[in-house]
């Protein structure tokens, strides 16, 4: 496969095919880096001919904080708080990452109990993200009952989080070699009252929102990304598993307690913004089924296995772990040169950063509002892009 | 006659035939101003999820202080809320929205990024320390992030202070309220010499040293068969 390198010539040169017999010229747009509807502080660059997207180019970069050099000079068990701030919707995934990478570097293996509610917390988080997710993309579509409805259930969530974890947002609950606490005494009690108050509640979206017929006509068949070109950008998570592609880490390398429980990947068939929505309408049917498999099989032991302020020192060498977020997958490689508590090198492998440029795919030919669904369907974190 | 005078600034004189509302205009204006504040949407990071989206939510609900109307143009805005981290290349923009927006104009900044750089303070390269280095900043909520209840507070501060504020004699003059004192001992000068003592010796870099260093230890990282095999391993 070969890449053109295109200059700024061959983009401002006019396309081939204007869209209409009116004599229409093609001019540039800037979307962002402050607008509503770009989840933050994301620009694209857009090449309109009339309304209708000719070209979408993102310019990334303007929440960059140099998260890789951070972390270079934090310890191990620091840069845990800073995964929290990369992805913070699903920052107790990203959290279980970075613990991953440096157990596997220490070789340190953990109990049952502290893997089951690492599982169960995961999936509370991917629910919690979801919902979030389908608040806004109702509100990116004109709907603005969907953000309501889906903040009311999301502070169920964060509520039984809370609890456990002491934040709302930024847990950093999962540490290396274990958690940070135990489980709240009505831990239990609550995730059992909260599925059985979020099944019906999933009924009641789909029968407001999957069931319009002015969000079918907004959706369907918008932004279609094939698998080939899903696989060749290196998206994952739910934009490449609409796509039909089966890739799923928690059924491929089974981490955590996935091995031991029922569940289905969710799977679209064309790649268009219906099977994105659907796919994860589906994940937190399955999330929920995963949760109710775990909750009353929660094994004793221990939740730390390192002792407190000990300093994590690994051997020499390099440690990757990956892991599917709410988004995709989230790898991290962990350098160590042996002799500081501080990792040598770092490197982050976001899955939004990929996921973006399946816009330059799909967004072309659609129109501005069009673009917008699209991009909201993605679920994008810019924190995460730009690390 | 249908209009609550209970909570307005204004004395009602009672006048044979009906009443007279007196006022002064200061109060008048700024009471108007203090119960319609219109944010505007921006949002970096993280922050932006606790105090632009789940205040404005139902469990919430930031319609009690009449500031739920979030503008995404700053002509329209009032109250320039800071949500996450500035880094620099975002900078530029930040002050070109400050500037766009109309008087009187106020900021808040929420989180410890917003305020002094927060987690980022040290060994970033390219956060700003601090938004009140770009624009100035009439109240803080400190948090990573700060809760909804947080801001709230934050909210009610700057009511206070915009209650207080500016008079049509003197505008731009801002009297602003006093929430928190520094210990007895301590002064700001104190603490700004320690965080420039600490920031300096984090910045300073011996070049050949570091030359020495790196290079040691990218060539023991590339002997060692450790790192290639682990990197077989997990591609399997």
């Amino acid at each position: 496969m070969t890449i053109a390198i295109r200059t700024l010539e061959d983009l401002t040169r006019p396309s081939a095919t204007p869209d209409s017999p009116l004599a229409t010229q093609e001019y540039f747009v800037n979307m962002g880096p402050q607008h509503p509807s770009t989840h933050g502080v994301l620009k694209l660059l857009l090449k309109l001919d009339g309304e209708t997207v000719r070209e979408v180019i993102p310019v990334l970069g303007y929440v960059h904080r140099g998260m890789e050099k951070v972390g270079e000079h934090l310890g191990y068990r620091q840069f845990v708080h800073m995964s929290d701030r990369m992805d913070y919707l699903s920052a107790l995934m990203n959290n279980w990452a970075v613990s991953r990478a440096v157990e596997t570097a220490m070789k340190i293996e953990t109990n049952e109990r502290i893997e089951t509610i690492r599982t169960i917390m995961a999936e509370l988080q991917r629910i919690q993200s979801h919902q979030l997710w389908w608040g806004v993309f109702g509100m990116d579509l004109g709907a603005f009952t969907p953000f309501l409805y889906g903040f009311r259930d999301r502070e169920h969530v964060t509520d039984i989080l809370e609890k456990t974890t002491g934040a709302r947002l930024t847990m950093n609950y999962i540490q290396p070699g274990g958690l940070m606490f135990d489980l709240h005494p009505d831990f239990q009690k609550e995730v059992k009252e909260f599925i059985a108050y979020f099944r019906p509640k999933l009924k009641e979206y789909e029968t407001l929102f999957s069931e319009n017929v002015i969000v079918h006509k907004r959706v369907k068949g918008v932004g279609v990304l094939d698998a080939k070109t899903a696989i060749s950008i290196g998206t994952t998570g739910p934009v490449l598993r609409a796509s039909g592609v089966d890739y799923d880490l928690r059924k491929r390398e089974p981490y955590g307690m996935y091995s031991k429980v029922k569940f289905e990947v969710a799977l679209g068939t064309t790649g268009d913004t219906w099977d994105r929505y659907q796919v994860r309408i589906e994940e937190m049917k399955q999330s929920l089924s995963i949760i109710e498999q775990l909750i009353d099989n929660i094994p004793e032991g221990k939740t730390m296995l390192m002792k407190p302020g000990a300093k994590i020192k690994p051997p020499e060498g390099i440690s990757y772990s990956h892991m599917e977020t709410a988004r995709g997958v989230l790898g991290i490689m962990l350098v160590s040169d042996g002799k500081d508590h501080r990792p040598y090198r770092i490197h982050l492998r976001t899955p939004n950063y990929n996921n973006i440029w399946s816009i330059t795919h799909t967004a072309p030919g659609w129109r501005i509002a069009d673009l917008v669904a699209i991009l909201s369907s993605l679920d994008i974190v810019v924190p995460d892009m730009d690390r | 006659m249908g209009l609550v005078t209970e909570k307005l600034p204004i004395f009602l004189e009672p006048v044979p035939g009906g009443s007279v509302l007196l006022a002064s205009m200061d109060k008048l204006i700024n009471w108007a101003r203090l119960n319609s504040l219109w944010p505007l949407t921006f949002g970096t990071s993280c922050c932006a999820i606790e105090v632009m989206m789940a205040t404005g939510a139902p469990k919430h609900d930031i319609a009690r202080f009449g500031a739920e109307v979030a503008r995404p143009s700053p002509r329209q805005a009032d109250v320039l809320v800071i949500a996450g981290t500035i880094v620099k290349r975002m900078a530029p923009t930040l002050r070109t929205l400050y500037e766009q927006m109309a008087e009187p104009r106020y900021v808040i900044a929420t989180g410890s990024c917003a305020i002094s750089g927060g987690p980022f303070v040290y060994g970033s390269y390219s956060t700003v320390r601090g938004a009140d280095e770009i624009i100035p900043v009439d109240v803080y909520v400190p948090g990573c992030p700060p809760r909804p209840e947080g801001y709230f507070y934050g909210l009610l501060t700057l009511q206070k202070m915009i209650r207080e504020g500016e008079t049509l004699r003197h505008p731009g003059v801002r009297r602003k309220p006093v929430l928190a004192e520094l210990p007895p001992g301590i002064t700001m000068e104190d603490i700004r010499r320690d965080l420039v003592h600490l920031l300096e010796k984090e910045a300073r870099v011996d070049l050949r040293e570091a030359e020495n260093a790196t290079a040691e230890s990218t060539e023991r990282l590339l002997r060692s068969g450790n790192s290639s095999s682990l990197i077989r391993s997990t591609r399997d």
